[in-house]
């Protein structure tokens, strides 16, 4: 009895529940593509973007859980990925990029934006949303109209009657594999993980569309700040020139990172630097070209001024801002075209039934698909002639044009943001000697502090026992004759001593310049370095011939302070050191504790400040856990390979 | 004893001749660079040979380079290697051969001429001379991981002196040990690091060696 029971209850959820589950789903679909659309909104208009996707991220989550119970579906609930939360600095700012924020909210808002914009999953889910209509609408429609068409036959009679209850079983019988083919593209279109960023030339081509768009919504904003410079430098006679660059500067420093980020193009910031302000003469005035100003504000803001007015990246970013009048619409060309030939030609078209079918049913009154094709006709775009499905391959035909030209249009911009955005070759070599000079300096003062270090340590260690062996020997000289045991003594203390400066010298010429270097090259000198620290070193290098003396040394010493630190936390190191391309590259790799801060030790700065004399770099990658990862790079030459003397 | 002796600095040359002299050896060459070294060492065949690492023409390695290849000619030729500063990477490629009947000594060694002059006598007889502070290194250099941090605190010291070539004896006197008890000790050590006891001084001694350089 129990198990028939239950048989009928089976059955009852097969048939009878399958149709109105699949109104239910149809409603949830429909309130799916509406919330999709918002999203859309929300994104343009950035703000409400976070709020929307949490929505988002609810709505799938309800629909995931309908799909899997109601229609078979297997794909499992996915968990958002935890939201970064940002944490103070030291000094009580938080950090987001480049940009320090007193609040944490505006911090914490900014990197929700950008981790929504990152995450997959909510791609795939507003995609889902999307395109569930197209791939599940005239499934889920099905049952619930042929109810509704047996329900309206009912009124025309005995035919009516039988009408009505062939629609109605039909519905039961279809409701059943509706569900299942609900199922099935929820399956396929929400299944995780959201797979490895896709890279074939269609999707590359997308990408270069909307980040086009992207640069040019950019460039149109650095357009509205060209116009505000022009029209307060007009209406002031160019005293507010320097307060309109200080506002628009920042939005085409925006636009460098973002390019560079989407394009690849290097863009660095051209800008000079600023001016110390200026100093008081030897009477107390402040001087600005041939006038003397008592107070020193006048003479700072004159001196502002003619930064701003003198460099020429000034006025090579007004003349790229304007120039976004033609290269705004250029580039917004693919997206247009991409927007209105598929979702407007193709889309709307396949989306017609979820919204048009009910509308034609309660109504009586049935939209085409072909509305919007329609549309163009009567605004005359297209002749009335061509029939409404046309629409289908014509927009396709504008997506591929879209698609096409995106990296031709691409490839102009980046050629017309290198022309203008960059720094000119005078100010790369203003630049640069402003560099030199500093690390000139740096390394003047590293070399003079080195020697006096040297001059102290020869002066107060082997100097002073060189004294002390002279005056020994001295005095066993007078006691020779009358005292031999006490001279013997004194000649033994002799021998300790001079045996202590050369240790010490020993050690001083190593902190010089370590003597296997100087025997052997770099390659021996870290294999050394390798043997005499406390744990398993693994040293893999490929150097070809010997690198100038100067830099030879700096790299050691650099490879030395990295070991040093490396043993204080790790258990293995692996060590390797190349050179290619003019390049030396020395990478070391611990599996210590991670979490190292560059700021906070001494040893990374001294390490930069001598390789930083040869134009070399470092740069340390510590994530908390490890591997810590240090990565030295110097340019420099080698010499002819290395002549065995054997 | 024959010995050739190769030092550029002239003092120290003569310093190093006249207290070989007055220990009883002789002098067959003194020479001050490579070339002239290489010349002697296959004109003399001297019973052992004492170089500087650091030589002319080049000023680089010089010295080592032609004892190592002076061994690769004739193996187990008797060469004691001075230096002003001491390195695992030279110590590690003159015991590579296996061969024995090497030294590594710093220069500061020949201020105390007894002790020099036994480590000269020790090469030359086919064992070995390195210097302590080659050892402290090599055993310091060691990881948590290696069979070295099994040994006690006074197992390391006779390995320390028995690495530097020392007799039993002579490690019994320094440590105020008995005979039997560094033997003891010794038998230790070579269970602990898995090495097949032996009694002869040269073959521990490269065996002790040849397991760390090994690690």
């Amino acid at each position: 009895m129990l198990a028939g029971a239950a048989a009928k209850t089976r059955v009852m959820n097969r048939y009878a529940l399958a149709a109105l589950r699949c109104a239910c789903l149809l409603l949830v679909t429909a309130a799916g593509v509406t919330y999709a659309l918002l999203m859309l909104i929300s994104l343009t208009l950035v703000v409400p973007f976070p709020a929307a996707v949490a929505g988002q991220q609810r709505l799938v989550a309800f629909g995931r859980r309908l799909a899997r119970r109601w229609a078979g579906a297997t794909v499992p609930d996915v968990p958002p990925t935890p939201l970064p939360v940002p944490r103070p600095r030291a000094d009580g700012w938080y950090r987001h990029g480049v940009t320090l924020y007193r609040s944490p909210r505006t911090a914490r808002w900014m990197s929700t934006f950008d981790h929504y914009g990152n995450d997959p999953g909510v791609a795939r889910d507003l995609r889902w949303l999307l395109l569930a209509p197209v791939t599940a609408a005239i499934p889920l429609l099905l049952p619930p109209a042929l109810i509704a068409a047996g329900l309206l036959a009912l009124r025309a009679g005995p035919w009516g009657w039988l009408a009505a209850g062939v629609a109605v079983t039909a519905a039961f019988l279809v409701a059943p594999t509706s569900l299942r083919w609900y199922g099935r593209s929820a399956d396929v279109l929400l299944r995780t993980p959201a797979g490895p960023a896709r890279t074939g030339r269609t999707s590359r081509a997308r990408t270069a569309c909307w980040r086009l768009g992207g640069l040019a919504g950019l460039h149109l904003a650095a357009l509205g700040g060209a116009v505000l410079t022009l029209a307060a430098t007009i209406l002031s006679w160019g005293g507010l020139l320097l307060w309109a660059t200080t506002l628009t500067r920042p939005m085409t420093e925006i636009y460098r990172r973002q390019a560079h980020r989407w394009t690849g193009v290097d863009l660095p910031s051209p800008y000079r630097p600023l001016p110390p302000p200026p100093a008081p003469d030897e009477d107390g005035n402040y001087r600005h070209g041939r006038t003397l100003y008592v107070e020193p504000d006048f003479a700072i803001s004159l001196q502002r001024h003619r930064w701003v007015s003198h460099d020429p990246a000034t006025w090579r970013d007004q003349l790229w801002a304007w120039s976004a009048l033609l290269g705004a619409p250029l580039s917004l060309l693919p997206a247009v075209l991409i927007g209105a030939g598929f979702f407007g030609l193709v889309w709307q078209p396949l989306s017609w039934a979820p919204w048009a079918v009910p509308i034609g049913l309660a109504t009586g009154y049935w939209i085409t698909p072909f509305y919007l094709w329609h549309a163009l006709q009567l605004g005359g775009v297209v002749p009335s002639a061509v029939p409404g499905w046309a629409s289908i391959p014509a927009g396709l035909a504008l997506t591929l044009l879209g698609l096409a030209l995106a990296a031709p249009l691409t490839r102009a911009r980046t050629w017309w943001d290198t022309l203008l955005l960059r720094p000119t070759v005078g100010t790369v070599l203003a630049g640069r000697v402003t560099e030199l000079n500093s690390s000139r300096a740096v390394t003047a003062d590293a070399a003079a502090a080195e020697l006096r270090r040297i001059e102290r340590d020869l002066h107060d260690g082997a100097q002073a026992r060189l004294v002390a062996v002279g005056l020994g020997l001295g005095a066993v000289a007078r006691l020779m004759e009358t005292d031999p045991a006490r001279a013997r003594r004194l000649l033994a203390q002799a021998q300790e001593t001079s045996a202590a400066a050369l240790a010490e010298l020993r050690d001083l010429v190593r902190g010089i310049h370590p003597p296997v270097l100087a025997e052997r090259g770099l390659t021996d000198a870290v294999r050394a370095i390798a043997l005499d620290t406390p744990l398993p070193v693994t040293v893999d290098t490929d150097l070809p011939g010997r690198l100038e003396p100067a830099v030879e040394s700096a790299v050691y010493f650099s490879v030395c302070e990295t070991l040093a630190n490396a043993a204080r936390v790790a258990s293995t190191v692996t060590l390797t050191l190349r050179h290619q391309d003019g390049l030396l590259r020395m990478v070391v790799t611990d599996d210590g504790p991670g979490g190292a801060d560059p700021s906070t030790g001494t040893g990374l700065r001294g390490i930069m400040r001598r390789l930083g004399a040869f134009d070399g770099t470092v740069t340390l990658h510590s994530p908390p856990g490890g591997p810590t990862v240090v990565i030295m790079e110097v340019p420099c030459a080698l010499s002819s390979p290395k002549t065995s003397t054997s | 004893m024959r010995v050739v002796l190769a030092e550029d600095l002239h003092l120290l040359r003569d310093g190093l001749a006249l207290l070989l002299e007055t220990h009883g050896f002789t002098i067959a060459a003194a020479v001050a660079d490579g070339p002239s070294l290489r010349d002697a060492l296959t004109r003399h065949r001297p019973d052992v040979a004492v170089v500087d690492v650091r030589l002319p023409p080049t000023f680089t390695d010089e010295g080592l380079q032609i004892a190592l290849e002076a061994r690769r000619a004739t193996p187990g030729l008797p060469i004691l290697v001075l230096s002003a500063h001491v390195e695992q990477l030279y110590a590690r490629e003159l015991l590579a051969d296996g061969a024995g009947a090497v030294g590594y000594l710093l220069k500061d060694r020949v201020l105390n001429g007894d002790q020099f002059t036994d480590a000269v006598r020790r090469v030359a007889a086919g064992g070995t001379a390195m210097d302590p502070q080659v050892i402290a290194k090599l055993l310091a250099a060691g990881g948590p991981a290696t069979p070295l941090s099994r040994l006690t605190a006074r197992e390391r010291e006779v390995l320390e002196l028995m690495a530097q070539g020392r007799s039993n004896t002579a490690i019994a006197q320094r440590l105020f040990l008995s005979d039997s008890a560094v033997s003891k000790h010794i038998a230790a050590i070579f269970t602990k690091l898995g090495l097949p006891p032996s009694d002869d001084d040269n073959r521990r001694v490269m065996a002790v060696l040849t397991y760390l350089n090994a690690g």
